[in-house]
């Protein structure tokens, strides 16, 4: 981040191929759509290089903070699409490519590491408990949303993102030690 | 309803499903800067981002990078993305106009330069509005970061796992500045009544280890009041911090430290 304060492109490259890759899986989960997840992608580094000081005085860890930018940004994309109802078909080649799970080779360990264990986490959360916190994370629903799209009671819905969110905090913090 | 009582709503916040009273209940904590909340919550964030990892993995487009690092190169220069449009007319005898077709032609100039008359007073109004948006929304940006910024302080400043600091000046004229060392939260730096600086100054923190080089830590200046309020991450582990400084650079800091520091905390 000092060098990017100090306007050097290539740190900026180097944090796109640390982070780039993340931030653009979590925003393609959101947005569906590739074309907007590029944008997104790209609007979220230039806001880090046009606002590194304001991150600097403001904010603690980068990954969070890229992650937590990442995602509003993609929600609010989504949000508008569905305000506006206006879903386009995606053609064939703008389809949501084949997903893999595995950790990123670029990325340091300690990433890594909190990586699989959050991967490990929603593989090991019973199938409904998983799809309320996706419900939650990836599509920004509240719980009474998320309890009607899947026509459960408000409170089991509740119930299973405070546990799963328990868990994964657990998680990263075994992840931490 | 209590800190304690909120405090296992904290994630579900953070991951925006909460609503109704608890909600309410936690933004009001929030609002009026509660320090256990605050904390609280922004621990959560973190916590409640590592879900991004569960998003599959996709790889970006081999362009995207280029497109980035273009964006930002010609960034610096938009005078440059003025394209010329210039062009040649190309030699077209036109054939000759009888005279009443001259008459329509210059009624039409004239109801034409009315027409652009009108147009450019209207585009003017809508540029003076779009300004005063532009300047209100940079105005309520700059209000909520300076919120963000002193929620982030008070929740180092108030952390139990920080280590308070008195960073003394070299000079007695100049005001204390304190530091609030946290190994996850990161350190925060506060100050009051400090001198404004050249605009060709900054002031840089550096955490002197042990052993090696001081490590740049975050290059700020004063506000407007003398005020100085920032959260900063570090790299280094606590046991091997033997003092924290602060010393003048030039605009944009230095990769070390050019001057003798002007304010100094022992540590370890």
């Amino acid at each position: 981040m000092e060098r990017i304060l100090q306007r050097d492109s290539s740190a900026l490259e180097t944090l796109y191929d640390r982070y780039g890759r993340p931030v653009y899986s979590l925003v393609l989960r959101i947005a569906q759509h590739p074309s907007s997840a590029e944008e997104i992608v790209q609007d979220v580094f230039l806001q880090l290089w046009r606002s590194a000081d304001r991150f600097q005085i403001a904010r603690g860890p980068l990954e969070p903070w890229l992650f937590t930018m990442a995602r509003n940004r993609a929600l609010d994309f989504l949000r508008l699409k569905r305000e506006k109802q206006r879903r386009r078909e995606d053609s064939d080649s703008d389809v949501f490519p084949s997903a893999v799970f595995r950790p990123d080779p670029e990325g340091g360990i300690d990433e890594a590491r909190r990586a699989e264990r959050v991967r490990a986490l929603m593989t090991s959360l019973p199938e409904a408990q998983r799809r309320a916190i996706e419900l939650a994370f990836f599509e920004g629903m509240s719980h009474s949303e998320i309890a009607a799209t899947m026509g459960e009671a408000l409170g089991t819905v509740k119930s299973w993102i405070r546990g799963g969110l328990m868990r994964l905090r657990e998680a990263l913090e075994g992840a931490r030690s | 309803m209590t800190c304690e009582q909120l405090a296992s709503v904290y994630e579900e916040y953070a991951l925006g499903v909460l609503e109704g009273e608890e909600r309410a209940e936690l933004e009001a904590h929030l609002t009026r800067v509660c320090p256990t909340c605050t904390s609280g919550v922004a621990e959560a964030r973190v916590v409640v981002a590592q879900l991004a990892h569960a998003a599959p993995d996709a790889q970006p487009p081999a362009a995207l990078r280029g497109k980035i690092m273009g964006a930002v190169k010609s960034s610096g220069d938009a005078a440059t993305h003025v394209t010329s449009v210039e062009r040649r007319r190309p030699a077209v005898q036109r054939p000759m106009f009888p005279p009443w077709a001259w008459i329509a032609a210059a009624a039409l100039a004239l109801l034409t330069g009315y027409t652009i008359r009108q147009m450019g007073s209207q585009n003017t109004q809508l540029a003076e509005l779009r300004k005063e948006m532009r300047l209100a929304t940079l105005q309520n940006q700059a209000l909520q970061n300076q919120l963000e910024t002193d929620r982030m302080v008070s929740s180092v400043m108030l952390s139990p796992g920080s280590m308070p600091l008195k960073l003394m000046p070299k000079d007695k004229n100049m005001p204390m500045v304190h530091a609030y060392v946290h190994p996850q939260m990161g350190v925060a730096i506060t100050a009051d009544q400090m001198p404004s600086l050249p605009s060709a100054r900054t002031l840089q923190l550096w955490f002197v280890p042990k052993k090696g080089q001081p490590m740049s830590v975050a290059i700020f200046r004063p506000d407007t009041t003398g005020q100085i309020a920032l959260v900063a991450s570090f790299h280094m582990p606590m046991n091997e911090i033997a003092a924290l400084a602060v010393t003048e650079e030039p605009a944009g800091g230095s990769p070390q430290p050019t001057a003798a520091p002007a304010w100094v905390a022992q540590v370890n």
